[in-house]
């Protein structure tokens, strides 16, 4: 009697474990896509945009590729549910709002596929002015995103 | 009888129009975000310049654009809530508006300038505080951005009531810089701008503006940056 209560409280406990480190996970992993994802924009943005004379073809063509890789990646399988609070690397900035605005959130993940996608064809190209321009546009998918689901600190 | 006298004096006027141009780019372009960004700030900049101007301005100016012609002392509202408010410049209660106009544009061209939005923008002070504290201030930004709509909202709606309900042309008066006033008030018309000290007062707005981009600014907020970090991980 007094055993099957000690299981039956370790599974309980373990399962908990289980499942806050699922949400958790999903929070760090996401939040190690953005930051990954950060790294290859900003590069885009210094050679394409701030300083067009350090342009350097093959680093903004692997930047664009790994944009699109993260792109493409199905991040929005990291947005499960209960992952609007979370620790993660740093507590997490995820609006409960998310959860209701599937729709919204969905069209967004397409047009940002769409936009790093046609970067990732542009930056081929080796044009430093057609880059930057497309770079905005993937740009201004991020900022929808981020005035849509994310808290203001 | 009324008789029109000249009271606002053209550097103020530039100001007031300048102003209106770069607050409703900024917001724009705030809003659109991509790589309009970049316009985002440069209107911030045109902001920057034109506020420290203003506020130079508001000491050195002629009459009427001295803060000290129009702040809102307690006399000044008390007199003017009883209705024997008597003056030719701003009223007090317009005075408010217009300081608390001022105050939030600043608030808002301070954070601009250390903000950043997590995409590829980064403010050109960014650099001297740590991104938490950057973080921290474009919250700050983006959150007054709604103080800035209300107030706006609250300044033209006045400016509108004034033509429907007082027939009194404030527009008019801002482009113009002249005003139709009672003469009993005889008011003297404004002296002339003196060049020198528009000079001045442009010469220090520019250099401001200059001086935030130049990136020496964040050599001299450095120190700063690195007592924050050696705070946040007393061990390294």
């Amino acid at each position: 009697m007094k055993l099957k209560l000690i299981i039956a409280l370790a599974l309980g406990a373990a399962t908990t474990a289980a499942m806050a480190g699922e949400v958790e996970d999903q929070i760090r992993f996401r939040q190690s896509a953005y930051s990954f994802l950060g790294w290859n924009t900003a590069k885009i943005k210094a050679q394409a945009a701030d300083h067009p004379e350090t342009f350097n073809k093959d680093q903004v063509i692997a930047a664009a590729n790994a944009v699109a890789a993260v792109a493409n990646s199905g991040l929005l399988s990291l947005y499960g549910p209960g992952t609007d609070k979370g620790t993660g690397w740093k507590a997490t900035r995820l609006k409960p709002e998310f959860f209701e605005k599937q729709d919204e959130v969905k069209e967004i993940e397409a047009t940002f596929i769409k936009e790093a996608n046609e970067l990732q064809k542009v930056a081929a190209n080796g044009d430093p002015a057609e880059v930057k321009a497309q770079f905005g546009k993937v740009g201004a998918t991020c900022k929808s995103c981020h005035d849509l689901i994310r808290v203001r600190e | 009888m009324k008789v029109e006298v000249h009271i606002w004096d053209w550097p103020l006027r530039l100001f007031h129009w300048l102003l209106v141009i770069a607050v409703v780019g900024a917001y724009a372009t705030g809003k659109l975000g991509g790589n309009l960004t970049d316009w985002h700030a440069r209107f911030g900049s045109l902001i920057l310049g034109l506020l420290v101007f203003r506020l130079i301005w508001g000491f050195i100016g002629t009459t009427h654009a001295r803060f000290t012609s129009f702040f809102p002392t307690f006399s000044r509202l008390v007199e003017y809530v009883k209705g024997e408010w008597q003056g030719v410049g701003h009223n007090p209660a317009g005075a408010i508006a217009i300081i608390a106009l001022l105050a939030v544009l600043s608030v808002l061209t301070v954070t601009g300038l250390f903000a950043n939005d997590d995409i590829a923008f980064e403010g050109p002070l960014f650099h001297a505080i740590d991104k938490e504290l950057s973080d921290k201030l474009s919250g700050w930004h983006i959150f007054a951005v709604n103080i800035l709509l209300g107030l706006v909202a609250v300044h033209v709606t006045a400016v509108v009531l004034y033509q429907r309900l007082k027939k009194t042309n404030l527009v008019g008066a801002m482009l113009t810089g002249k005003k139709q006033l009672p003469r009993s008030l005889a008011p003297s018309p404004i002296k002339p701008v003196g060049p020198f000290r528009f000079v001045i007062t442009l010469l220090i707005a520019v250099t401001v503006v200059w001086g935030v981009w130049s990136g020496g600014f964040v050599e001299y907020l450095a120190p700063l940056a690195s007592f924050q970090s050696a705070s946040a991980n007393p061990k390294s």
